[in-house]
């Protein structure tokens, strides 16, 4: 197995408080991986680190081989790198079909000059790959709907896709089941296996246990921006200091 | 039926208002995707009227050229402000900053002083007096329609606007660069994730709406036959009180928004004196921020 994902001394401190400490850890291609942690944890801050929204204070991040620290965002996301957010950032007031062409859109790469005198087939690919995505999350009849009109779950989805269109090598979940129910969050774990079975490598970050437990093949547990577990979930579950840190102690 | 007198004055004041509207649309785009007003943009408008009377003044190209230079030089001119104005206070990318009031009244300061600075250097230049235009490229030659007199200007002025709008409609809708213009108005951060360049955005969004500002400037010019540096400033107040009437960030408000001023700042002038014309626009944006604080067109808000 190579890793796509390598954390190497990753540090950020925000004056004196270092929301991540030191955490070095890889994802693997193809694996579901997951990173949890209480509120407070650090896990957003260590999210932003990744996909360039953040500079670190120290260490850097390598994606498939590649040192990625220091550059912005979209040239991350160029790399095949792409996520999505907890509080959704779909585009609320274009249509779900064109939320997801600009993702397609970002995946081809092409700036707005060249698009502006470049060729029309770069229309169709954008088309073509956004149909695609919008069959595969099951909005197909919501194409010409406008996206602020969808219920929140199918935002989700809608977000989701757009991140696909991109053709990502891989793909970010930033707590992805927050504010869905019990029958809701089978459905997205269901979904998310399915990803990964196609041989998507994918990060689920998450705040609740049950769904990361669920389905990732590997955790990393952060506790006060610290790296305390990095194993199989059977035995993250057991770690008396995943235990502690879950149940009291280092909680803010 | 319509009396002449009437119809004449809808028709001049359709004009005016297309006016209105192609520079209303610069301020919309750009506040659109960066949620900040653009205080240079009247200044735009001249510096378009200008590259237009020089390319005439020294090469009497037919009209069409002399639009297309003043189309250019506007183009040009929205990347240098976007560059020097807007760019410096973009350092930081994250969130709290993009929103940060500081951030926006920054922007606000600099582009003021850009306008300024703009205006004063033209005063050098050209002195502060009218320049008179070519006869020859005036489009005020009347044409005469049953009762009413319109001048080929009129025409001009409708068709030419009638075709950038479509054009800009076109481009918002169907085009790539249109996709990431909608994405970045709609969510900078969520387009920037999704590999969209935004710095690029935002530069290609300030061209497009510059390019119409002064595309405006020249028109106005040859309209009335009088250029001169502080001419942008009016049209600029007009045009940011349509920005506002339609809901700051909608283009189709903004242009029906534009055209409503234009008319009626046309007719006014049949009741009361023309010095007096432009209070209508001061009163709309009055009303509309006391009844209509969304805008007129604001209950569904549809940016860009």
């Amino acid at each position: 197995m190579t890793a796509i994902l390598e954390l190497d001394g990753l540090t950020r401190a925000f004056g004196g408080l270092k929301a991540v400490d030191n955490v070095t850890t890889r994802v693997d291609h193809g694996e579901l991986f997951g990173l949890i942690g209480p509120n407070g944890a650090g896990k957003t801050t260590l999210f932003n680190l990744i996909s360039g929204f953040t500079p670190p204070s120290s260490g850097e991040v390598r994606f498939k081989g590649e040192k990625i620290t220091g550059l912005s965002a979209h040239q991350i996301a160029h790399k095949g790198m792409s996520r999505t957010f907890q509080n959704l950032r779909v585009f609320p007031n274009m249509t779900v079909f064109d939320n997801i062409s600009v993702g397609a859109l970002g995946m081809l790469g092409v700036g707005p000059f060249s698009s502006l005198f470049g060729r029309s087939s770069h229309a169709k690919e954008i088309s073509e790959r956004s149909w695609e995505m919008l069959e595969k999350v099951g909005l197909a009849d919501h194409a010409d709907d406008l996206a602020a009109n969808l219920s929140y779950g199918k935002r989700k989805y809608l977000e989701i896709a757009r991140a696909l269109a991109m053709k990502p090598d891989l793909l970010i979940l930033d707590e992805p089941a927050a504010g869905m129910n019990d029958s809701e969050t089978t459905e997205l774990a269901r979904f998310i296996t399915g990803l990964n079975k196609e041989g998507l490598t994918i990060m689920l970050v998450e705040h609740d246990m049950g769904l990361v437990m669920g389905i990732c093949e590997r955790l990393v547990v952060l506790a006060s921006g610290r790296k305390i577990a990095d194993d199989v979930p059977a035995v993250v579950r057991q770690d008396p200091g995943v235990l502690a840190a879950y149940l009291g102690g280092d909680e803010e | 039926m319509l009396d002449p007198y009437i119809l004449q004055q809808l028709a001049i004041g359709l004009s005016l208002g297309m006016i209105y509207a192609l520079m209303a649309i610069g301020f919309t785009l750009i506040f659109g995707v960066l949620n900040v007003v653009n205080f240079a943009h009247g200044e735009i408008y001249t510096i378009g009227a200008f590259a237009g009377l020089m390319v005439i003044s020294v090469f009497g190209p037919p009209l069409l050229v002399v639009l297309f230079i003043a189309l250019a030089t506007g183009a040009l001119a929205g990347f240098g402000l976007e560059r020097l104005a807007f760019r410096p206070f973009r350092r930081f990318s994250d969130e709290a900053s993009l929103k940060s009031r500081a951030m926006r009244e920054a922007t606000l300061m600099s582009s003021l002083a850009m306008s300024i600075i703009a205006r004063e250097a033209m005063e050098m230049i050209f002195g502060s007096q009218f320049q008179s235009v070519d006869l020859a490229y005036l489009i005020n030659k009347p044409i005469g329609i049953g009762p009413i007199t319109i001048v080929n200007g009129d025409l001009i002025i409708f068709g030419i606007t009638v075709v950038m709008l479509g054009g800009l409609q076109w481009l918002l809708k169907k085009s790539p660069v249109g996709l990431s213009i909608r994405a970045v108005s709609n969510n900078a951060l969520g387009a920037k994730y999704c590999g969209i360049n935004t710095d690029r955005t935002i530069i290609i969004t300030f061209v497009i709406g510059s390019a119409m500002g002064a595309l405006a400037g020249i028109l106005v010019g040859l309209y009335y036959g009088a250029i001169f540096p502080s001419m942008g400033f009016t049209p600029g107040i007009k045009a940011f009180v349509a920005m506002v009437m339609g809901g700051l960030s909608s283009i189709p408000g903004a242009v029906i928004s534009a055209i409503i001023l234009g008319l009626s700042e046309s007719l006014s002038t049949s009741f009361m004196s023309s010095v007096w014309s432009d209070m209508v626009a001061y009163a709309f944006l009055l009303l509309t921020l006391i009844f209509f604080p969304q805008g007129l067109f604001g209950a569904r808000r549809e940016r860009v």
